[in-house]
């Protein structure tokens, strides 16, 4: 088996399907906690419960994992985030 | 000032003296030039390009706040320059929005006074600003823009990693120690002012 090129396939054409990319959003002393949980609410969805968590994430841990799923996704993710303010980046699951 | 009210039809309402809303009206004001300032450099020189929102400009704003307000999505710099290329100028339109919705709010519905020539103008009266229900996020967005704008001058934390996790509570004692006269206080109080505001209007929509 050729696993040296298959390896090497990958790398070069981005093809791992299986490894999802995700969205962090970093603390930001600026942002107040009830923002934060309320964009969390209105943009994802997120039940007031599991916004607060992840609030509360960011602001102990110094970031959160919020979402993820495929590269473009995620770069819409990061987009509406940066549009309410908030301090987000994207990268590979594996990164993380 | 009084606090938020929820009106019947679902409208925010607020009582706002006229010099408070003078202060919203000029921070939403200049943030609206910064970040039209910006669109020679958003902009595409491409009518096309420019139409579906694609810039020729990938690198990162030389303005401290327009830094603030479009970081980085990327780690590395090279994805960030791709990502900015093909978002900046949508995200510029859309922070223009929000300020705008600000001001034309308060300069629409505030009182202006009349200034009679070697009077001073009479700065204690005040209106009920209403926030149309529809508009209430574009408020908190646009509130907190002038938060991140006002915090870059601020010197309240500043887009780096290792900047991120200054302390409030410190922050706030710097300030809070700091001489009257000195014009970084004063710039203290409206951020923090403006803080209040944002999180008045959150308490007021959010259910318990």
């Amino acid at each position: 088996m050729a696993l040296g090129t298959a390896t090497e396939v990958d790398s070069q054409f981005d093809l791992k399907a299986d490894r999802p990319w995700v969205c962090i959003v970093w603390d930001d002393p600026v942002n107040l906690m009830t923002y934060v949980t309320y964009v969390f609410m209105v943009l994802f969805g997120y039940s007031k419960e599991k916004a607060t968590e992840l609030m509360l994430k960011v602001h102990n841990e110094g970031r959160a994992q919020v979402s993820s799923g495929t590269r473009e996704e995620m770069e819409r993710d990061v987009q509406r985030l940066h549009e309410y303010g908030l301090w987000a980046t994207l990268q590979r699951d594996n990164e993380y | 000032m009084s606090s938020f009210k929820r009106e019947e039809n679902g409208d925010i309402s607020i009582e706002i003296s006229t010099q408070e809303s003078q202060v919203l009206i000029s921070l939403s004001e200049q943030l609206l030039e910064l970040l039209s300032q910006g669109d020679s450099h958003a902009e595409a020189s491409d009518p096309l390009s420019h139409l579906v929102g694609i810039s020729d400009s990938d690198e990162l704003p030389e303005d401290p706040v327009l830094r603030r307000l479009f970081p980085d999505a990327y780690q590395d710099s090279a994805s960030s320059s791709e990502f900015r290329r093909y978002t900046e100028y949508g995200l510029r339109e859309k922070k223009k929005a929000h300020a705008r919705i600000i001001y034309q709010a308060l300069t629409s519905q505030g009182e202006i006074d009349e200034i009679t020539p070697g009077q001073i103008p009479i700065d204690k009266s005040s209106f009920k600003l209403i926030i149309g229900n529809a508009e209430i996020l574009d408020w908190l967005s646009g509130l907190n823009d002038l938060r991140l704008a006002l915090a870059v001058r601020l010197g309240i934390g500043g887009g780096g990693k290792e900047s991120a996790d200054i302390d409030t509570k410190a922050i706030h004692n710097k300030y809070e120690v700091m001489i009257e006269s000195d014009p970084m206080k004063a710039v203290y109080a409206v951020y923090s002012w403006i803080g209040w505001l944002q999180q008045g209007l959150l308490e007021e929509i959010t259910p318990n």
